[in-house]
This record gives structure tokens, C-alpha cells and sequence, in this order.
């Protein structure tokens, strides 16, 4: 018995001091460029396709069009990280960034809006995004990008 | 606490190659999202190789802890009768002498190449469930190990261009740390499911307690139902009911451990 804790108190030693003193000190493993954290929405190239909302899992991003503007909201609080919507983009508007530390007790922290001004076709007046780059000089005034309300 | 830190490593690992610590959401329906690159084969194979030597020094010291093997011994049986009954399954069952296995009688994914050996343990006891994990953690490093080694190049994904058909069920059993998990799914329209039920191992497992803690001290409850490897790691209290009188105490994690030390005390 007396062996088996002398082995016990080896490994313990030998371990020597495991816990690191995080947050307050540096970062013990920081996290890699495979990392998946918080998503980025770079509304500049979102072009409104409404790809991200479709795949993701845990439906958090809602669509509304109010006339021929687009608005998507991310309700990150129920985000998974599992990285399909950067994955499916087709503009590559969305990123993953490796923030990580996310823990708050407010929803507005985890939430991103984006407004998009889309042109209504004439014939079936369904949004798509303007194309010509002349359009879309005369758009940027309309778009906007807001995290937390 | 020595094996969390031992474990650590293998968390890493896991980011590394899925992206996350645990939230790997690394399949899909055709494959698998990332590739294990060349740069991380090495690096697998030399976190296995070192856990697998710590893991060996630990079970080494562990085995001699008299105070340790008296808390787990004859503690919390499940007969093999009981465990076939209550239909436990992973550790829980093979504790019990029940050589269940589905990754080698329902084989899946690898397990026809990746040939896992059962540990079956006869004793039946809390011990019994403790030394089928230990040895459990030592073949899957073998596997990991053989998997690395062995892993053929090619595509990671499948190609589906069509739709999933509505209305067509799927139901699969895998073998989790736990025991057999059940994933029952009934596809729907627009590709989606259209439900999904899952029978996590543990649901059988908690039912087992009962007949694993029938008439024991209240010290042995918490170690008897902790063998199971349950998850409810944020319940550190315990309802006490007094039948006859209806009365109900409730014991707090203080009291519990002291309850635990007194008794190890006692048996000395
Ligand atoms: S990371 Fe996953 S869960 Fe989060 S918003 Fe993107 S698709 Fe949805
Ligand atoms: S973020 Fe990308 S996927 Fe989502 S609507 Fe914009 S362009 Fe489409």
C-alpha cells in the first residue's frame, strides 16, 4: 500500500503544478488557425444569397426582407461553432474567427445584424443583390452592420 | 485529477483536427469535413505513445491503493442476471461478465479493419467496471495507434447530387465510451429530417442502479453510481427518502465526502 501511494506521489510530482492561473494569466493552449469560435459576417460581400441560413443547424440565422432590403440576424447565443455556414458562402462573408472567450449573461452580445439593400426584380418582385458595380456604388450608403442592438 | 491532466493532450489533439474541443461537428451525411494531414500523424502517434506510458504508471500505482480497491471491491454489484435484465450495455454490462461490443458485433465505419479485443470482467463490482476502463483506455490507444498507421489516402467525402428521398427511416448503433448509443432518424422533405430520436447508453445504465446500490450504506451510493460513468457531473447532492415517514433529508456535497471518508477510515 505504502508502494502504491510513493507511486501516487510521484506522478503528482513529476506533474509538478498543472493549473494554470487563466484568465488573469497568459493563454494556456491558444487556439490555432483550425480553429472554430465566433463567426464574422463581413457584410460587404454577403450578397444576401441566404446560403448560411439554410444550412445551419441550429437555425439561427433569420431572413427578413422589409421591401427591397434584406435584413439577416444571427442569434449566436444558440451557435453551435461547427463552422457550415463560412463553409457553405458562397463569397466567403463569413469567417470564423478564434474568439473563444464568450461566456456573458447579455443575448445582445451575441448577436450580429446585417442590412443588405437588394433590388426587386420588375417582373416577379423577389429580392437579388444589385450587380452591376455601378449599383453598387449607389447601395453602400445602405449598408449596415451592427453587433449587439 | 492526475488523469485530466493526462487526458489533456488528447483534448488538443481533437481541436486540432476537428477544430474544437468537443463540439467536433466533423460528419456529414457522405463523410467527414477535414482530413487528417501528414504533419498531424506524427503528432497523434506521439501524444498516444505518451499518455499511453503515463496511463501504464498510473494503473501500476493504483493497483497497490489497499484504501482504494477496498472502496470498489464487493461494492455496487450488478449481477450478470441484473445486467442482462436491465439491458446495460458499454463498461456497465462488461463489468458484469455481459461481452457486449456493438464496434465488434455490429461492426461499422472501420471496426471491420480496426478489430477492437472485448475486456470483460467477471467480478461485477465497481472494481470490475474500473479495470474494464482502465484497459479499455490502453486498447483504444492500440486502436488509434493501428488507425494512424494504417489510414489509406483518398477522398473524405462522397459525392450525393441527389435528395435525400422523404420518408425513409435509418436506425444505427454505435459503441460510445458509455455503452451503445442509438440514433433513429426519419427523413423528411426539402432534405431535412423529419425526426430524430436518440437513446444515449446511459439510459439503461441509470436504471441499473438500483439493483446496484440495494442495500448499501449511503457512503457507497455515490462511488456505486459514479462507476457508470453517468453525466451529471453538476449534481453533487443527494435526496434521501424516508418511505415510512415520508421524511426527506438532503445530503450535501460536504456531508457526502465525509460520509466517503469516514467509511474509507473505518475500513482500514
Ligand atoms: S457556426 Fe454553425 S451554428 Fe453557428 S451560425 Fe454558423 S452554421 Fe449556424
Ligand atoms: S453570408 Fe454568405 S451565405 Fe449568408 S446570405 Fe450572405 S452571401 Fe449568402
Amino acid at each position: 500500500m505504502f508502494m502504491s501511494k510513493l507511486k501516487e506521489a510521484l506522478i503528482c510530482l513529476k506533474a509538478g503544478r498543472v493549473t494554470a492561473a487563466f484568465p488573469l494569466g497568459p493563454e494556456p493552449h491558444p487556439p490555432g488557425d483550425w480553429y472554430r469560435g465566433k463567426i464574422a459576417v463581413d457584410v460587404e460581400k454577403c450578397i444576401g444569397c441566404g446560403g448560411c441560413a439554410n444550412v445551419c443547424p441550429a437555425r439561427l440565422i433569420e431572413i427578413t426582407d422589409d421591401g427591397p432590403q434584406r435584413i439577416i440576424e444571427y442569434f449566436l447565443k444558440r451557435c453551435t461553432y461547427c463552422g457550415r455556414c463560412a463553409e457553405v458562402c458562397p463569397e466567403d462573408a463569413i469567417a470564423m474567427t478564434r474568439e473563444y472567450q464568450l461566456a456573458t449573461n447579455l443575448n445582445d452580445d451575441l448577436y450580429i445584424r446585417t442590412e443588405l439593400y437588394m433590388g426587386p426584380c420588375g417582373r416577379c418582385g423577389r429580392c437579388f443583390k444589385p450587380a452591376s458595380p455601378l449599383d453598387k456604388m449607389m447601395v453602400t450608403g445602405f449598408r449596415n452592420q451592427s453587433e449587439g442592438k | 485529477m492526475q488523469t485530466w491532466r493526462i487526458r489533456e493532450p488528447v483534448m488538443w489533439l481533437c481541436e486540432e483536427i476537428t477544430g474544437n474541443r468537443k463540439t467536433y461537428g466533423m460528419n456529414l451525411i457522405g463523410g467527414v469535413r477535414r482530413d487528417i494531414t501528414a504533419a498531424q500523424k506524427p503528432k497523434i502517434l506521439e501524444v498516444v505513445d505518451r499518455i499511453e506510458k503515463e496511463w501504464l504508471k498510473v494503473i501500476d500505482a493504483i493497483q497497490g491503493d489497499t484504501p482504494l480497491m477496498m472502496r470498489l471491491e464487493g461494492v455496487g454489484v450488478l449481477s450478470h442476471a441484473d445486467a442482462v435484465d436491465y439491458c446495460v450495455t458499454g463498461p456497465t454490462a462488461r463489468g458484469s461478465g455481459v461481452a457486449i461490443d456493438s464496434r465488434v458485433d455490429h461492426p461499422y465505419c472501420a471496426y471491420d479493419y480496426l478489430v477492437p479485443e472485448k475486456k470483460v470482467q467477471k467480478g461485477c463490482d465497481n472494481l470490475a467496471r474500473t479495470l474494464v476502463r482502465l484497459e479499455e483506455t490502453l486498447e483504444s490507444i492500440r486502436l488509434v495507434r493501428q488507425g494512424v498507421q494504417e489510414l489509406p489516402d483518398g477522398s473524405i467525402m462522397a459525392n450525393i447530387p441527389e435528395e435525400i428521398p422523404p420518408g425513409k427511416e435509418g436506425v444505427r448503433v454505435v459503441e460510445a465510451p458509455r455503452g451503445e448509443s442509438v440514433h433513429y432518424v426519419l427523413t423528411g422533405e426539402n432534405n431535412r429530417p423529419y425526426r430524430w430520436k436518440v437513446r444515449a447508453p446511459s439510459y439503461m445504465n441509470l436504471a441499473s442502479v438500483p439493483a446496484m446500490i440495494m442495500g448499501q450504506e449511503l457512503a457507497d451510493v455515490p462511488i456505486s453510481i459514479a462507476s457508470y460513468d453517468p453525466c451529471f457531473s453538476c449534481t453533487e447532492r443527494l435526496e434521501v427518502v424516508d418511505r415510512k415517514r415520508g421524511a426527506i433529508r438532503i445530503y450535501t456535497n460536504e456531508e457526502l465526502t465525509e460520509l466517503s471518508r469516514e467509511k474509507t477510515i473505518n475500513r482500514k
